[in-house]
């Protein structure tokens, strides 16, 4: 089956998308971050010192993290966000310590050591009150990822004109998320982006995680024109005419997760000038990543660092 | 150093095969609806296993006048259960009865013990006898156990599919006829773990550096689940996939396994492609449970 590289998703952007994002960030900016950093002895080694953070996040959720700073006296370290897979573990992210910068792993709501008030499970997350724009599951988890923004900005180690953003499946999915909502991004690297083109991916593949959409509309037949309009407001490809910074696109022709025709339609509408994208062909939902790894060292290298 | 097969290795696996054998199965089964589909029954499934300790997993079972196949994955090494594999076409689950099993510590099964990921791996590794693997294999088991209590299973074709842990049931448990395995944590962990900085096996540096004393103690617990000491008795037609050449388990590395066990094994080399391996694993089952005309069940974007 060849990919259609023209596709364009139905995903219509709501004419109210940015008053609801925006009253959102209002809500977030009056919550404390109320950051707890404390270093973990038996993760840190003798070239990068590890932490456990916690921070506040909307809804009193509190959110936890793995920070990871190579050991130095540098108070200029760049600085990478970097969001997680939809069901992955968030991993301490020494391997990007040991490239120079400082890194926070963020584990929004629901994922291990943040699901101890909110926990919807795996299926489950991507269509928990999914009726309702303001009660869906991920008004809160975007909300959570873009928080670690503020914990970097926080940091006296951190460069903040030198942070960028990073991450695959639904990790890339949050780098769209995040580099439109937050202006202190630098440079993103989107991977196999997942939450975008909700209502395309579900037609286009049968595989879990979308579909837990499809069991949900088959369970709630009635409810697809809510679903679907919940969505629009959640949906990647509406979030991405407005990130400026420089990003990059990496897909997989045959990624069976999160389909590559969604993913071109999300690189159409990004509105960024310095946006590249790369394709690879014979690869799955890791969409390359043993050859992109480099290309992305080198991206963020090229953009963060001197 | 590598550690030789302990003496009472096969006392140890007995021991643990008759504790639980004195634990009732359990069996508690509830009807998931919203995962039901015009071809597929989902069925959450509450077990005991040793402790005595509940764990919990997703039974789907073709609509239709079975026996059917059976691929049981196993528990991960990760905090997530799901019904079958992320990226596996849905349809799988017309053609075979599929098991996936929550160990304990993993989301599920998570009351009273929660696991950490990175933190599973080492956690009670100060005693054989505390080890939490010890109650992963013994849960690992139970899934097998019950499995053969279920309906319409074809006892002639039961798949364990997973990493490490696959193995180990297949050689511990009578009833597992194909393996499908991607090795990564339990092969001569206490030397791999020197090649890399990366998890899971960065968790035994962790721990070593945090405790380097220990290393004579862990060492000697961890080859209690070495794969190479697991290998004779692994009797399945089975399908390694070890990492690209030059990789921590790339198919040298892992001679000393694949080379001992005693049913067929095929080894296929990772060509770092989820989309190439996973066709090729598809391919191979699909051969070896249906015969060479069958079409295998793969997802839309890799036809």
């Amino acid at each position: 089956m060849g990919v259609d590289r023209d596709y364009k998703c139905r995903v219509v952007k709501p004419d109210d998308f940015s008053e609801f994002w925006g009253s959102v960030l209002d809500e977030l900016a009056l919550i404390d971050l109320n950051v707890d950093c404390e270093r973990d002895e038996l993760r840190s080694d003798e070239k990068i010192t590890v932490y456990q953070v916690f921070y506040d996040s909307l809804d009193g959720v509190r959110v936890s993290g793995w920070y990871t700073v190579p050991i130095s006296n540098s108070k200029e370290l760049p600085a990478i966000l970097l969001v997680p897979g939809y069901q992955s573990d968030p991993p301490i992210p020494k391997d990007w310590s040991a490239k120079g910068y400082a890194c926070l792993s963020v584990n929004p709501r629901g994922k291990v050591r943040s699901r101890s008030q909110f926990d919807p499970g795996y299926p489950g997350l991507l269509t928990h009150r999914i009726i309702d724009r303001n009660t869906y599951s991920y008004r809160g988890f975007y909300a959570d990822a873009w928080r670690g923004v503020d914990f970097l900005l926080g940091r006296e180690e951190v460069n903040a004109a030198r942070i960028g953003v990073a991450g695959s499946s639904q990790g890339g999915g949050l780098t769209i998320t995040t580099s439109a909502m937050r202006k202190e991004i630098k440079a993103a690297s989107a991977g196999a982006p997942y939450l975008c083109g909700f209502m395309d991916a579900i037609e286009l593949t049968d595989t879990y995680p979308y579909q837990e959409i499809n069991d949900y509309i088959q369970a709630y037949p009635d409810r697809v024109e809510m679903v679907e309009n919940t969505l629009s407001y959640f949906d990647g490809i509406s979030f991405a005419d407005q990130i400026s910074c420089p990003i990059m696109v990496n897909l997989g022709l045959q990624d069976n997760i999160c389909p590559p025709e969604t993913g071109y339609s999300l690189f159409d509408s990004i509105g960024s000038e310095n946006k590249k994208l790369f394709e690879y062909d014979g690869h799955g939902h890791e969409a390359g990543r043993y050859v992109h790894a480099a290309v992305i060292d080198q991206f963020f290298d090229n953009h963060l660092k001197d | 150093m590598s550690e030789n097969r302990p003496l009472d290795f096969g006392q140890f696996w007995y021991s643990l095969g008759k504790e639980l054998n004195e634990i009732p199965i359990g069996a508690e089964t509830e009807i998931l609806t919203i995962r039901s589909t015009d071809f597929a029954e989902l069925y959450g499934i509450h077990l005991s296993s040793v402790g005595p300790y509940n764990i919990y997993g997703y039974l789907s079972v073709p609509k239709g006048d079975g026996p059917f196949p059976v691929i049981y994955y196993v528990p991960k090494n990760a905090s997530v259960l799901e019904i079958i594999p992320q990226g596996t076409s849905n349809q799988i689950r017309s053609r075979y009865i599929t098991f996936s099993l929550a160990c304990r510590g993993m989301r599920t099964a998570d009351s009273p013990y929660s696991a950490m990921y990175p933190g599973q791996l080492t956690d009670g590794i100060d005693s054989i006898s505390t080890y939490v693997y010890r109650g992963i294999v013994a849960d690992t088991l139970r899934g097998l156990d019950f499995l053969l209590t279920v309906p319409n299973v074809d006892k002639s074709s039961i798949v364990a599919w997973g990493n490490d842990i696959a193995l180990i049931a297949g050689a511990l448990h009578g009833s597992v006829t194909h393996i499908v395995s991607t090795p990564s944590f339990l092969y001569d962990s206490i030397n791999q773990r020197l090649k890399t900085s990366t998890y899971p096996l960065e968790e035994f540096n962790d721990y070593l550096r945090l405790y380097p004393e220990k290393e004579k103690k862990v060492s000697k617990i961890l080859a209690y689940y070495d794969l190479r000491f697991h290998a004779p008795a692994i009797t399945a037609d089975s399908l390694i996939i070890a990492d690209h050449e030059g990789g921590l388990h790339d198919e040298k590395t892992l001679s000393d396994l694949t080379e001992n066990m005693s049913g067929p094994v095929t080894v296929r080399t990772s060509e770092r492609s989820s989309y190439r391996d996973g066709i090729f694993t598809e391919e191979w089952l699909t051969e070896k449970l249906f015969g060479q005309e069958a079409v295998p069940l793969i997802p839309n974007h890799w036809k």
